[in-house]
């Protein structure tokens, strides 16, 4: 038990996973493969042999199938004016709309003058905008947050043998079945997600 | 305004309706979801259902909540919030009728979700009441009552308020809405005006008159306990009096009689001009149906009005009737003394009008 607890941050410090920011400029920019490989990385990919690696700022092509799978997990970037949570509400294609739910007011501080007046009941419910923008998160809150997790999750599979995919933070086929593996010898409910009995048992506690 | 709608990410593929708990620790129980983290951004949970992060929202708020989750839409519909008594499920979104100042313009299609809603009202929180609300919502009249009665026979301890047009009960629905579990039960239908002429106008809908007698009067035989809803408007305003002594002849048996002002939202929003009835410089209809009412026995009440816009005599009989997640006060409030008691104005009712009509008590 103990030496599986270590092996997580030791394959964290090895440099697997936690790439988020580097990962998500890549797909910000469009970048096609780097012009420094000339072999347009197909090197790289035939020693990869279909696992998700990180050399220097150069990801492996070969794992890039797997964002298109799973959850919808790739596509789902957003733009930078969407990082406050509701940016993306537009309320047309759900057929079920509630009444009229006006967007959250989450815009960034402005620095209007009428801004000192009291404000209305029933309005400080919402979180404080996100902090100022390093350039770095295109990504949505929820999506950096679900993948953390996730990858967390295959991170302790792999480490104990039930998982062999990469340590990408996309729920695929393959996690799935890696994780109905996990629960059936741990005696756990078979449910192929990631319960709370789940995550305890691999010990991915709480951050 | 307290959003009812997050945006989440979900590991899930298919829609599914979950308790959300921050208590860390203890195992939740079946159809409940845990806390797994919180950031300055959000919160993310795991249930059976695998995991859920939302965005927009600290743990503290979402404890106990019940959400709807809609993976592909990405989604997070709060249905049932712990602590309060303004949860409205929509059962449907379509209606058979149109009426002028409809707050929520009825849809063609109808996405049936009485399956999720039904686990929503079983994983409620303890004495719940529960708003039901469309469209239609009898429109779909055995799915609800089949629903309402699953749901009581479970869960004794909740109640349902339903909105309805009353216009599809029969006397063969009697002997179904007697049966005791309907005790737990209130119906809020709408009557604009005593006669047929004038209410089918408001409602867009010949025959609705007819019909809403006819519904009521099975609602009657059943015992089943009533709050009639008369939405103020220009063309009703004159004809109050008549219609207070309409319900105390009539429907005395009725709970209260709920007198509502517009709602500057939906179809009334761009028909304001010829549908508000300013009632600061009109109250006399009002007043005379109100005291009609009350003299005979029915509990009429005022909804939607801000108390310092009541004449004084009156006052006690407006209700803060506005449901908390989309309730407002204008910053001319802030000085007054009862705005606990005040339902105070729609959070999409426009500023400046409101400012204008308040002063503070």
């Amino acid at each position: 038990m103990k030496r599986r607890r270590f092996l997580i941050p030791s394959l964290l410090a090895a440099g697997l996973g936690a790439h988020d920011p580097a990962r998500a400029a890549d797909k910000e920019a469009g970048l096609a493969p780097p012009p420094a490989d000339p072999d347009a990385g197909s090197l790289a990919r035939l020693y990869s042999q279909d696992h998700l690696f990180t050399l220097a700022s150069h990801r492996s092509h070969s794992s890039h199938s797997s964002h298109s799978s799973g959850s919808g997990g790739g596509g789902h970037y957003s733009h930078t004016s969407h990082r406050s949570s509701t940016g993306g509400y537009d309320g047309g294609s759900y057929s079920y709309d509630p009444p009229v739910i006006p967007r959250l007011p989450r815009t960034p501080p402005s620095p209007l003058p009428s801004q000192t007046a009291p404000q209305p009941l029933f309005t400080p419910f919402e979180r404080a905008s996100p902090p100022a923008g390093d350039g770095l998160a295109p990504l949505s809150g929820r999506t950096r947050r679900f993948a953390a997790i996730v990858r967390r999750v295959e991170l302790a599979l792999l480490a104990q043998d039930f998982y062999k995919g990469p340590i990408d933070g996309v729920v695929t086929p393959e996690l799935r079945a890696a994780l109905r593996a996990f629960q059936g010898k741990r005696g756990l409910e078979v449910t192929g997600t990631i319960t709370p009995a789940t995550l305890d048992a691999l010990m991915v506690s709480s951050q | 305004m307290i959003p009812l709608r997050l945006r989440g990410r979900a590991e899930a593929t298919a829609p599914y309706v979950v308790r959300l708990s921050t208590a860390r620790d203890v195992a939740p129980g079946p159809g409940a979801a845990r806390l797994v983290t919180e950031d300055d951004e959000g919160v993310a949970f795991s249930s059976a259902n695998g995991l859920l992060a939302i965005d927009g929202v600290c743990a503290a708020m979402l404890d106990g909540d019940v959400v709807l989750v809609d993976p592909q839409r990405q989604w997070v519909e709060r249905l049932l919030r712990a602590g309060s008594q303004h949860n409205t499920l929509v059962v449907t979104e379509r209606c058979d009728q149109l009426c002028v100042m409809c707050s929520q313009p009825p849809k063609k299609t109808h996405v049936d979700r009485f399956a999720l809603l039904e686990e929503a009202c079983l994983l409620a929180a303890p004495d719940l009441l529960i708003g039901i609300s469309g469209g239609e919502p009898t429109l779909f009249k055995e799915e609800l009552l089949a629903m309402v009665e699953r749901v009581l026979g479970v869960r004794p301890d909740l109640s349902f308020h339903i909105l309805s047009n009353a216009q599809h009960f029969t006397e063969q629905d009697i002997p179904r809405l007697a049966a005791p579990a309907f005790r737990r039960v209130s119906w809020g239908i709408p009557i604009y005006a005593a006669t047929a002429g004038l209410h089918d106008a408001i409602v867009v809908k010949d025959g609705a008159f007819t019909a809403l007698q006819k519904g009521l009067a099975a609602l009657l035989v059943a015992g089943a306990r009533v709050e009639l809803r008369t939405v103020v408007v220009k063309d009703n305003l004159a004809a109050l009096p008549e219609l207070a002594r309409f319900v105390a002849v009539r429907l005395q048996f009725v709970e209260a009689w709920s007198l509502m002002q517009l709602e500057h939202v939906g179809f009334a929003k761009g028909r304001w001009d010829n549908l508000f009835a300013d009632h600061r410089a009109a109250f006399a209809p009002l007043a005379e149906a109100i005291d009609y009412a009350i003299l005979h026995g029915v509990r009429a009440q005022l909804f939607n009005f801000p108390r310092c816009t009541v004449p004084a005599a009156y006052r006690s009989l407006a209700r803060a009737s506005i449901s908390d997640w989309k309730r407002k006060f204008p910053n001319r409030c802030a000085p007054c003394r009862e705005q606990a008691q005040c339902g105070g104005f729609f959070a999409w009712h426009p500023d400046d009008q409101a400012s204008q009509m308040v002063q503070p008590l």
